[in-house]
């Protein structure tokens, strides 16, 4: 769902932190046609000019709060993603990216269970890496964007 | 008395998402144009900061409600059962999660709410005194591919569930044995889906590798079951990147539910689905629309000779399988609904 408007166009841009670029960020809207408790984003499959960058360099901002590696996120048992609410998707990159244009795929992790699934003994044990399908919700797909640094 | 025309916000997801229409403008769309007054919602998406809504959401909700004498039919409600991360929810756990669902859609003015086909009938069962004290029925809801009546051959779907009426049997067996009117059954159209849609199809034909494998699916569907049906895709067309829940929904053949099915069950109906993917005109009949894929005529004329007294909300799904190509080719979600209550009005006054 909503394969080629997950990530808003104009929001890849490069993040500094004390001065030094340590990676980049795009926006992102929930690829499903309800909000979730925000326990259960289990990150996204990153993929830029060809390369993967895993769940581990990753952190999500939304709500307010600074960003959170999704460890963090998977605790937040009782605060919801509204379903009107875009987030942010931090990715550290040493440098960020070039200025231009990148070849961006994603892939969103969301661990809806529509009822008591066999799968989910196995998910609180080892939940899905995102970019397999499994556990990607609505979009089952790897959506591709050819997004403009912005400065 | 009868049957009523209402519509499930959920048809309204990608103007929502795109933020043309909030609730009230989607309400109002319902009150102003489609002249009449059930309204449906999905908890999760029409709740600002769900599940602990402020009051003064709560009344803003009613007072708008109340403003354009609308009546709140059905929330849609849901059982995440990995919400907790560490474990899978129990079953009083997943009751405690309903009961919460309850006492909202209470304070939003809901008269029903539609629980998941999947929710244990323990779960049900713990609920519903709650349900009972407060006042708002649940309904379990039959979505396809779950029948209404047992099948010949037990079969199970892409996600591992057994493909069974036995839901619907122990919603009516509880019903029964506790003489409660609380709990019912939500049966959704989509049952009575006997192809997939043509854009369900051209989705998959436009995003798959090789649009043959798709073709090869429509093709042998009707022959093999969906294990089979798998293995000779994966054979023939390696690296096809669809899964197991795709490649279900493109073999469908025939409806899951046979119209005649419903009849029985219209005592247990708390309200019904009108879920619809594509409506075009009908050739030869203009002004008058139809979803080629979906039965309608029949089901409604089934109601109606038993007497169903309730809503059928409108639920818009076919605009998910648009949203791959440019803003220029997105549906227009407030006409399909426009015209899928042409059909509904024009069958239930046949």
């Amino acid at each position: 769902m909503f394969d080629s408007y997950l990530i808003r166009k104009d929001s890849l841009e490069n993040v500094t932190e004390n001065g030094k670029v340590v990676g980049f960020r795009f926006a992102v809207r929930i690829a499903d046609y309800r909000g979730c408790m925000l326990s259960l984003h289990n990150g996204y499959y990153i993929e830029v000019d060809g390369e993967v960058y895993p769940r581990e360099v990753q952190k999500f901002e939304i709500n307010g709060k600074a960003p959170r590696d999704f460890q963090e996120i998977k605790k937040a048992v009782w605060e919801h993603w509204d379903f009107d609410d875009e987030g942010y998707v931090y990715v550290e990159k040493e440098g960020g990216l070039a200025p231009g244009v990148h070849h961006v795929g994603i892939q969103q992790s969301i661990l809806v269970a529509y009822g008591y699934l066999p799968m989910l003994p196995k998910w609180v044990e080892e939940p899905p890496v995102p970019g397999t399908g499994a556990g990607a919700g609505k979009s089952s797909f790897i959506c591709y964007y050819d997004l403009e640094l912005q400065s | 008395m009868g049957i009523k025309r209402g519509v499930s916000l959920y048809s309204y997801q990608q103007a929502q998402f795109f933020k043309q229409l909030d609730w009230k403008g989607q309400i109002k769309e319902v009150h102003d144009n489609l002249k009449t007054d059930g309204i449906e919602i999905i908890d999760e998406a029409t709740i600002h900061r769900y599940p602990f809504p402020t009051e003064e959401f709560i009344a803003d909700w009613n007072n708008y409600m109340a403003q354009y004498e609308m009546k709140a039919v059905t929330m849609d409600v849901y059982l995440d059962a990995l919400q907790f991360r560490d474990h899978v929810m129990n079953y009083h756990e997943a009751a405690e999660r309903l009961k919460r669902d309850l006492r909202i859609a209470a304070s939003m003015g809901f008269e029903n709410v539609r629980c998941l086909s999947g929710v244990p009938i323990q779960v049900i069962e713990l609920a519903l005194p709650t349900a009972e004290k407060i006042g708002v029925r649940i309904g379990k809801e039959i979505h396809a591919p779950m029948p209404i009546k047992p099948r010949s051959k037990p079969k199970k779907n892409a996600m591992g569930f057994e493909i069974s009426s036995k839901g619907v049997e122990e919603v009516m067996e509880l019903r029964d044995r506790t003489g409660s009117p609380f709990v019912g059954l939500v049966p959704d159209f989509g049952i009575f889906l006997h192809e997939p849609s043509d854009v369900t199809v051209d989705y998959f034909r436009r995003n798959v590798p090789n649009p043959d494998a798709v073709d090869f699916i429509r093709e042998f569907g009707g022959e093999y079951d969906l294990d089979e049906l798998i293995r000779l895709l994966n054979e023939k067309y390696p690296g096809h990147s669809m899964d197991g829940g795709s490649i279900e929904q493109l073999s469908l053949h025939e409806s899951c539910a046979d119209p005649e099915d419903i009849r029985e069950i219209v005592p247990y109906i708390v309200s019904i689905h009108g879920k619809f993917y594509h409506m075009t005109e009908i050739p030869g009949r203009p002004g008058e629309y139809e979803d080629k894929a979906i039965y309608y005529e029949r089901p409604i004329e089934i109601l109606k000779e038993e007497g169903f007294d309730g809503y059928i909300d409108s639920e818009y799904e076919g605009q998910r399988h648009q949203q791959d190509r440019g803003e220029e080719y997105l549906p227009d979600e407030v006409e399909e609904v426009r015209r899928h209550h042409e059909m509904l009005e024009r069958l239930i006054n046949k």
